[in-house]
């Protein structure tokens, strides 16, 4: 009881003060952490909400998006007539520069067993425009769709494509699957 | 009579909707085709994203670096081993990692965890908002003196320090309670990040970034050149949260007023204003 005594106002207050900010930061994180002990989050696009609007070619902070196009050849009809390789008014359908939909020809076009075209994305030279997806959604399988490069994401804590996607389809998902797989129907 | 016309209705709609429910099937505009037994299909590259054990040495790193801050700045007592510690942090927390995540960011990931319930908060998150509010309880402001990458920036760009009036100081200091507020509101709502939208210093860090975020970096540092830690001072919510924290803290940096002589010079020396004669010094 003594030593109660030997305290200074303010030196009580200081106490109180430090208790207070202890209990608040320990409560926070303490409760935060009972709730949410996951592992890591990582951004990827739901292929399943993308509208293909381009913008990710346009708004990720690095120069170079991380954003590139992917090709589910599972899904692929390996058509002569691609509509996310050729332009829709081609003058030819050849890999003729004109003729292609890609601005940067990121799509190697090869013939495989006659009549079937395989098409290969060539992912240093994409963008992530989104102009070949839009055009194979359009009139194709959709097997080709937007992901996330996991090697060129920063996984900034704001992802500023995120922001700017109209379809919200950049969404967290755990880093042990960090990649969504374009699977199933498409009409 | 209108509870049948709804119903009605919904009968409709649901014919409508038949043939869409009964083929639950996989349709294609052209079939994938049989390539035949020799075929196989082109590999994918699919990268992996940072191992995750690497989180650990992040907090790791926190951890240790907000420590040595602690020692520096009341035990060792070295201004110069402080400049080098926030360079050390500098060239980890921000040109390596890429100033994410912060502590700074971390502050709307803790407020949008607490009101919405379905997200999920990372740990090392968690962890890089807690600690260097733990620190402040204990020892003060250390994370801000050598360990945030953001103040090491300024320091380091700081060239001919100016004093600003006492009245414009503390009333442009008010504006980080306002940006902390609002910042939190932000997140709480689901609205996105606010701070680290216009964080005027990772774009230094990523090398890239949009015109208008280089213009306000620019704005920011060419005032650091010139006024001490403008961020920090006047605009940073984390360092309104630790500011009040610190008040209370265990062992904090204070002037001993039975040995002050009230000279004056410490004044004068801090480039941040943070040291005035008179009044406070008898705290």
């Amino acid at each position: 009881m003594s030593e109660k005594k030997q305290l200074t106002r303010s030196q009580f207050l200081a106490h109180c003060g430090r208790g207070v900010g202890l209990l608040m930061v320990g409560g926070v994180a303490g409760g935060l952490a009972a709730r949410n002990a996951r592992a890591g989050m990582v951004w990827q696009i739901d292929p399943n909400k993308c509208n293909q609007c381009g913008q990710c070619a346009t708004h990720c902070v690095r120069d170079q998006s991380a954003v590139k196009c992917f090709h589910a050849f599972e899904m692929c009809g390996y058509c002569e007539l691609c509509s996310g390789f050729l332009e829709p008014k081609f003058i030819a359908p050849d890999e003729g520069a004109e003729n292609q939909l890609c601005p940067v020809g990121a799509i190697i076009r090869q013939r495989e067993i006659d009549p079937y075209y395989s098409y290969e994305i060539d992912e240093s030279r994409c963008t992530g425009c989104a102009r070949c997806v839009k055009g194979c959604a359009q009139f194709g399988n959709g097997s080709l769709y937007l992901q996330v490069r996991h090697d060129l994401c920063l996984n900034c804590n704001e992802c500023s494509i995120a922001a700017a996607c109209p379809s919200n389809a950049f969404v967290r998902v755990p880093a042990n699957r960090p990649y969504i797989p374009r699977l199933g129907a498409n009409l | 009579m209108s509870g049948r016309r709804t119903l009605l209705r919904a009968c409709l709609v649901l014919l409508c909707l038949l043939p869409a429910i009964a083929s639950t099937g996989v349709e294609y505009f052209s079939p994938p085709p049989d390539l035949g037994e020799g075929y196989t299909y082109p590999e994918s590259y699919q990268a992996e994203p940072r191992a995750g054990w690497l989180a650990w040495v992040d907090t790791f790193a926190l951890v240790v670096a907000l420590t040595l801050a602690a020692l520096i700045a009341l035990r060792w007592r070295r201004r110069r081993s402080m400049v080098w510690l926030s360079v050390a942090s500098l060239a980890y927390f921000g040109f390596y990692r890429k100033g994410c995540v912060c502590p700074i960011g971390a502050t709307q990931n803790v407020a949008r965890a607490l009101f919405d319930t379905t997200y999920v908060l990372p740990w090392v998150v968690l962890a890089f908002f807690a600690f260097p509010l733990l620190f402040a309880l204990l020892f003060g402001r250390v994370f801000c003196s050598g360990v945030c990458p953001f103040g090491a920036l300024q320091d380091l760009a700081l060239l001919k320090p100016v004093r600003v009036p006492r009245w414009l100081d503390e009333g442009l200091s008010l504006l980080r309670y306002f940006y902390l507020g609002l910042a939190v509101f932000l997140a709480a709502m689901g609205a996105g990040y606010f701070i680290c939208r216009y964080d005027p210093f990772v774009s230094f860090f990523r090398m890239s970034g949009r015109f208008h975020i280089w213009v306000w970096s620019g704005a920011v540092v060419l005032l650091s050149f010139f006024v001490g830690r403008p961020y920090c001072r006047y605009l940073c919510p984390y360092g309104a949260l630790l500011g009040m924290l610190s008040r209370f803290a265990v062992k904090g940096a204070t002037i001993t007023p039975d040995r002050c002589v009230a000279c004056g010079l410490c004044g004068d020396a801090c480039p941040f204003g943070a040291i005035r004669e008179g009044e406070d010094a008898q705290r």
